[in-house]
């Protein structure tokens, strides 16, 4: 139920984001939704790609010098229309689990928006957790829903 | 500037004739060996497995028979592995960092503390100082030697002394100027500091006593004695030491400024060509090696400081007769001093290692920041290190900076770099960026 996102450590320094962009765009590599948190040392960004473009983008980017590895986070589609979102953080609280971030990306599957969480918790592991979910109605979208975008 | 009167703590001693006080250090030095060797298994094992007895010290120059000791070797006997004396009649105990995690100790019999207070009296009174003098001490009071060594010599002339120890510059500033101290003893870039803070912190210069300065426990340069004279209208003298030896006082400057006075009834100082480990001639740079000949406690023999720097046995216009060193030119390994600690890349290396569980590459920048020593420390990203979340990544971060701070004692910036970013040499990492221009 998981997707994999691609993490990339970003320095704060001039130049660090467009060299990102400039070797995922030499590579060819079609983002389809993208994150950058940022702290007062250092940034993160999160990508999302195309099942294909997994190792041709983490390639690209080691060899440009950028630390880069794959993880897994959910995606949730989130009814497009007011107290969508509300609805689907509604059921994380109740049942406890932390949001460590999320972000919604700039594709419509069937009138949902898109949103990527990161969720953790103290009781459960990830599959409890996307289960969870799951069971009360979140609609959890899949790697290769995510792949057809 | 006031000019340094010129007085001898112990001229019989300071003043000795050249030949007399050979014929001294090797009777002291024959003590010392057959001491060591009757009480120190690992001196034992060194000189059997080197055919050497100890009554084939025969003369000054035999001492090139002994084997060498290292600072690894008072890591691996620690703690008390290397004492000559019964632990009953050790009455102190002092460090400074080791190479790895491990701090090396020292420990000092009563005698071994009288001889390192009458070194250090030597060197306060080549500086100028006795009974009218206030002596604001702002090395470190602890395991460091730089504290208790300069109140113990401080104590012994007379002289009033406050013990301030290191750090909160406005109370030192206050304390200097509210009693009058007269002499001031800390590391020269303290010195500094402390002297850009004067009117930073609304005092007149003119409204402080201070006359001169003992300043060592790090490397510093003719430029920085001249800006700590001009700071604060003093004499500024060098003072060098280790805690293996002693402390500080090991040598010291009068006012010639023209080298330190080594000991030399109480150490035999050695040049060696640092890559064959021959003996080298005065006025030749090489790595300084002591053996101690009067420390009852842990004697040392030949220790390997790893300091690089000349010695001169010309007569020095103040009319002590014991040999000079010159300033600290560089190392012959790649220990760093920062704030007057000393620090092993090896130290941050364990620490890496504890905390990413690999040992990634990493680099040291050393800088100086309005007078006062930075450390950076850039470590690259291994996968194991890295997560998408900002706070992992900020734990391991902090979690380096914490073990930093515990095991070398000084509080350091954590840069976590991109792979590959640090630039290799033939392969390998340089490991420290010194931007202070202390050494050449």
């Amino acid at each position: 139920m998981y997707i994999t996102q691609i993490s990339v450590y970003l320095e704060n320094d001039h130049g660090t984001l467009r060299t990102l962009t400039k070797t995922l765009a030499d590579a060819g590599i079609d983002m389809l939704g993208m994150s950058i948190a940022d702290t007062a040392n250092f940034g993160i960004a999160r990508i999302v790609v195309r099942e294909a473009d997994f190792n041709g983008a983490i390639t690209a980017l080691i060899n440009a010098g950028f630390m880069a590895r794959k993880n897994k986070v959910l995606c949730a589609a989130v009814p497009n229309k007011p107290a969508g979102l509300d609805s689907v953080l509604a059921v994380i609280e109740a049942n406890g689990i932390f949001i460590e971030y999320m972000y919604s990306f700039n594709y419509n599957l069937a009138g949902n928006a898109l949103l990527i969480v990161r969720l953790s918790s103290d009781k459960m592991d990830e599959d409890a957790i996307a289960g969870i979910l799951s069971e009360s109605g979140v609609k959890l979208v899949s790697q290769d829903e995510v792949n057809a975008l | 500037m006031k000019v340094t009167e010129n007085k001898i703590y112990n001229p019989e001693i300071e003043c000795m004739d050249r030949d007399e006080l050979k014929a001294l250090q090797l009777s002291r030095l024959q003590e010392t060996v057959k001491l060591c060797y009757e009480r120190v298994p690992l001196y034992r094992q060194r000189m059997d497995a080197l055919g050497v007895k100890p009554e084939d010290i025969k003369t000054l120059s035999d001492i090139t028979k002994l084997p060498f000791t290292n600072k690894t070797d008072l890591r691996d006997e620690f703690p008390f592995g290397l004492l000559a004396a019964d632990k009953k009649d050790i009455v102190r105990i002092q460090g400074s960092s080791g190479t790895t995690g491990k701090p090396i100790v020292s420990g000092y019999t009563a005698n071994d503390v009288e001889v390192w207070t009458e070194m250090v009296a030597r060197s306060l009174t080549a500086a100028g100082g006795g009974q009218d003098d206030i002596i604001q001490v702002t090395y470190g009071y602890g395991l460091f030697t730089g504290g208790l060594g300069a109140h113990q010599g401080a104590t012994r002339i007379g002289a009033m002394t406050v013990p301030m120890s290191a750090g909160n510059t406005q109370r030192q500033l206050m304390m200097m100027h509210d009693l009058g101290a007269t002499m001031l003893c800390c590391t020269p870039s303290y010195a500094i500091f402390l002297g850009e803070s004067i009117r930073e912190m609304g005092y007149d210069p003119k409204e402080f006593q201070l006359k001169s300065g003992c300043f060592g426990a790090e490397p510093w340069t003719e430029e920085m004695r001249n800006k700590i004279e001009e700071l604060f209208d003093i004499n500024a003298y060098n003072i060098y030491g280790l805690t293996e030896i002693a402390g500080p006082g090991v040598a010291y400057e009068c006012p010639a400024k023209a080298g330190m006075h080594i000991n030399e009834d109480h150490v035999i100082a050695e040049i060696l060509d640092p890559e064959t480990d021959e003996p080298l001639p005065y006025g030749a740079r090489g790595e300084l090696v002591f053996t101690t000949i009067t420390k009852t406690g842990m004697p040392m023999i030949r220790y390997r400081t790893h300091d690089l720097c000349t010695l001169t046995e010309e007569k020095c216009s103040c009319g002590r007769t014991h040999v000079r060193m010159g300033r600290i030119m560089g190392r012959t390994d790649d220990m760093l001093v920062i704030r007057g600690v000393n620090v092993f890349p090896s130290q941050i290396e364990t620490v890496l290692l504890r905390v990413a569980g690999v040992a990634p590459h990493y680099q040291l920048i050393v800088d100086r920041v309005n007078s006062t020593d930075t450390l950076e420390v850039q470590v690259e990203l291994t996968e194991e290190m890295f997560s998408d979340t900002v706070a992992d990544v900020e734990r391991i971060r902090d979690e380096i900076k914490e073990g930093i701070k515990s095991v070398v004692g000084i509080a350091a910036s954590i840069k976590l770099v991109p792979p590959k970013s640090i630039q290799r040499s033939e392969g390998k990492a340089k490991r420290t960026i010194d931007k202070r221009g202390l050494t050449n």
